[in-house]
């Protein structure tokens, strides 16, 4: 081989690297860009205005919900230290600690499910409501109602535990549990005893709505059964302002 | 040699440039996700917002006090006692396991609602502030489902009539306004579902302690 074939065979291998790597760069541009054309919309001054304003209060609620935490911590610290002062304090804080695992307020683990749910890849075709294509509220209601009835004992999603008071509202295309913004992909994590994951693909609320939009419109959805799982105990306000503990109810 | 390893480690820059940049376009996908929602719906998120933050001061606030009522009386004697047994009655009415009562709504069901329907109620009248919701007797837990029975709807397997009471403990005007605003929950059902819906503020709705056993049976606390 001649020093100018040589030459000529180096720059070709280059050409030929330089464009495998810009194809992959504008490749992983365009998979991004065309996965949210579904959310693209247009914007107004007082739509940026209002949300700032979401963002701050987003950010004031996750300081507050990291002060709650902490302060809930050290209470819990203050009555697991006098378990060996009495007999009484010992029973009373072996209660408490049986409320909050019951209530949702201590990290829990055991065997489970992990189900994860996100926005179609496809194009959305002409004339379709690109509304189709994305994860909705209602398809995170119908596949928690499906664990519920399936018998999961604790579930959460995105690490956003859900308890009593717990809510799963949408606003736009949006969606927030407990009043936090959660984006896709969604990350489903239930515990409860073997077979959750047969019995949730077969209850009725999940293959009503959410099954039927996983197969229509692709949405991407995917499960791991037989893990071990924890869960996060819920943040949040506990203290009620209106309910009053009762002995009876008449 | 050289030539093709310069190749491979120009490959492989690139690879990495690529895959910073769609970590970066998806961390800047939630300021542009919230820029999307309409002026209503942003209105609608910053009073819940508002008034989340609100409850979380006051939770806060309640907390603290609790701290400094352990800090002055030590961890021993009966006071400390008495300060947990508080926090036991509060934190088992909170997951539903004690009655409660308080101000709120009473709504009166008559008609042919499915499970998807009572759902939707329950996660609204959460999402409005109540702090405690019952079916008829049956109290909402964190784990309560409506489903179709096979021959009516039933909440944690107690069958729900035709016509059922959903009782919620809760700023009264608030849950009345949430569930009665333009477009809410009740004038989207009576769009899809044949029922009678009636709610009315009440200075005393009374709930009761859930039958279900919540103690879990596979899942224990993670130290």
């Amino acid at each position: 081989m001649t020093l100018r074939s040589a030459r000529a065979g180096l720059r070709w291998g280059w050409a030929v690297s330089m464009g495998a790597a810009l194809a992959l760069i504008g490749f992983v541009g365009y998979a991004q860009w065309n996965g949210s054309l579904a959310r693209a919309q247009f914007t107004t001054s007082v739509q940026q205005a209002g949300a700032r304003a979401v963002l701050n209060f987003e950010q004031e609620q996750a300081e507050l919900r990291e002060q709650i935490g902490a302060a809930e911590a050290e209470v819990q610290r203050f009555q697991e230290s006098s378990t060996t002062s009495s007999a009484a304090l010992a029973e009373l804080n072996s209660q408490l600690a049986a409320a909050r695992l019951a209530a949702g307020l201590t990290r829990m683990r055991g065997p489970g499910v992990v189900i994860e749910i996100a926005d179609s890849n496809r194009v959305v075709p002409a004339g379709e409501n690109p509304a189709n294509f994305i994860v909705l509220v209602d398809d995170l209601r119908d596949i928690v109602a499906a664990l519920w009835a399936s018998g999961a004992e604790g579930i959460a999603i995105n690490g956003e535990r859900l308890v009593a008071t717990s809510s799963i509202y949408g606003v736009g295309a949006s969606v927030l549990v407990n009043t936090a913004f959660l984006s896709p992909p969604f990350r489903v994590e239930a515990i409860g005893s073997d077979g959750l994951l047969d019995r949730f693909l077969l209850d009725a609320a999940f293959r009503g709505r959410v099954g039927q939009r996983v197969d229509l419109f692709a949405l991407e959805f995917a499960t791991a059964p037989g893990l071990e799982i924890e869960l996060p105990a819920f943040i949040g306000n506990t203290r009620f302002r209106w309910a009053v503990p009762s002995e009876q109810v008449q | 040699m050289r030539g093709r390893a310069a190749q491979y480690s120009f490959v492989a820059v690139a690879m990495v440039i690529g895959l910073l940049a769609v970590g970066q376009l998806r961390s800047q996908s939630r300021p542009a996700e919230v820029t999307r929602l309409s002026a209503q719906e942003l209105s609608v998120l910053i009073e819940t917002l508002t008034q989340r933050n609100r409850e979380l001061r006051t939770g806060l606030a309640d907390i603290r006090e609790q701290v400094r009522e352990y800090t002055l009386l030590g961890s021993q004697g009966q006071s400390a006692i008495d300060v947990s047994r508080e926090d036991l009655r509060r934190i088992t009415a909170f997951a539903a396991l004690a009655p409660v009562e308080g101000q709120g709504i009473v709504m009166i069901v008559d008609g042919d609602l499915d499970a998807i329907a009572l759902n939707d109620l329950i996660n609204e009248l959460r999402n409005a502030g109540a702090e405690a919701i019952a079916v008829d007797e049956v109290r909402i837990t964190a784990r309560s489902v409506a489903i179709q029975g096979a021959l009516s709807l039933q909440v944690d397997g107690v069958a729900i009539a035709k016509r059922f009471s959903l009782r919620a403990v809760g700023s009264p005007e608030g849950l009345l306004a949430a569930v009665e605003r333009p477009g809410g929950i009740i004038s989207q059902l009576k769009l899809f579902v044949s029922a009678t819906i009636q709610v009315r503020q009440s200075e005393s709705v009374q709930l009761p302690a859930t039958a279900m056993s919540l103690a879990p049976t596979v899942g224990e606390a993670a130290e």
